[in-house]
């Protein structure tokens, strides 16, 4: 989805580790900007701003525009960005310019609402399996999200990729069975609970070493067998 | 107790713990999880309590992942043993956890409920955590 955003960047003429971790200690993050047939241009962008446009509605499937060093930049678009792994803080990000007259590939989030009959009734448990789905459509016809009401799903019913309503210039690039969410019982939780209070500690075993495991095998097979081997 | 079923070699040198653990770092199947914050080895037991302690909290619904397997051998020599003459037996296993790992994953039941849970299962491990959600990551 299209947001009247521009976002200043600034070009970058060093490259490196030391020279991207002295970029973070000044309060900027190390970006690159590549596609719709330009070049790759290495950039700095602020973190912030960058992290207001991945916590929107829209996510990373915001379209806005890139300034780079004061010069009207194109529409892009965030592709890939890379996380701290304790901090959590933004490290790199890539962004691709998007043409908003060609069809581009996304990946939208499905959001699901109600309680399903299988959690409510029957006792199930609601999983989510895949929170996204992979769509091809014109830049401005992005959705936010995909909505679907799953309270009449039951225990073994599931909601799959094909069965979310697609709309305008929109097409499922994936696959129509893949599970987004199901509705699965919890008697198989119940029963591990169950054993693993009275099995507390099983007699302690020794993997069996690969390496034995074959000496093993070759001693239990025909000797006929054994002899092709040789 | 968790423990691979078919190993290549009995034994294993230590190996290294430094660095940050930028594999495994995000949560993959659940909506909350507990991040390691230090670097240490997490055994087989040490797993099963902190896997126990929550779904004991949880008690019915809710689902839990487990995203760590002790696939490390660690050897103990017996007491009063002179050194040398050998690495000891097989005593345990270990997984190598690296600060940022995702320990486990819960799904199915509300934050609060989710939080006390992995908060009994930190409780169990020997290293500080971290509870994380979709929400704070998104």
């Amino acid at each position: 989805m299209r947001k009247e955003i521009t976002i200043a960047a600034d070009a970058r003429g060093s490259r490196g580790k030391n020279e991207a971790r002295r970029l973070r200690a000044a309060g900027r993050i190390p970006a690159v900007v590549y596609g719709h047939g330009g070049d790759a241009i290495a950039v700095t962008v602020s973190p912030k701003e960058m992290n207001r446009i991945l916590h929107s509605s829209t996510g990373h499937n915001t379209i806005f525009d890139l300034s780079v060093a004061g010069a009207a930049g194109g529409p892009v678009m965030v592709v890939d960005w890379q996380h701290h792994p304790v901090r959590g803080s933004l490290l790199h990000i890539d962004m691709k310019r998007i043409d908003l007259t060609k069809r581009i590939r996304v990946k939208v989030p499905v959001h699901t609402h109600g309680d399903p009959v299988g959690v409510k009734i029957q006792g199930g448990l609601f999983e989510l399996i895949n929170r996204e789905i992979e769509i091809e459509c014109l830049p401005d016809d992005i959705p936010e999200h995909f909505t679907y009401d799953v309270s009449a799903l039951e225990i073994g019913q599931s909601l799959r990729a094909g069965d979310v309503p697609l709309a305008g210039s929109m097409k499922l690039t994936g696959h129509a069975e893949l599970v987004i969410a199901h509705v699965v019982s919890t008697r198989g939780s119940d029963e591990t609970a169950a054993t693993e209070e009275g099995a507390e500690a099983p007699a302690k075993a020794e993997p069996e070493v690969m390496k034995k495991g074959k000496k093993e095998e070759e001693g239990a097979a025909p000797a006929g067998d054994k002899g092709k081997k040789k | 107790m968790l423990m691979p079923k078919k190993v290549k070699y009995r034994k294993t040198q230590r190996g290294r713990r430094k660095g940050l653990a930028w594999r495994g770092s995000s949560l993959s199947y659940g909506d909350f999880g507990l991040k390691a914050l230090r670097n240490c080895y997490i055994t087989d037991r040490q797993i099963e309590a902190a896997r126990i302690a929550m779904t004991r909290f949880v008690k019915r619904g809710g689902k839990v992942w487990i995203r760590l397997f002790p696939d490390k051998p660690v050897t103990k020599k017996p007491q009063e043993t002179r050194m040398g003459k050998g690495k000891g037996a097989p005593e345990g296993w270990v997984c190598v956890v690296r600060p940022g790992k995702i320990l486990f994953e819960m799904e199915g039941v509300d934050a609060n409920t989710a939080k006390e849970a992995m908060r009994l299962a930190a409780q169990k491990l020997p290293i500080p955590c971290k509870f994380v959600s979709r929400e704070m990551a998104a």
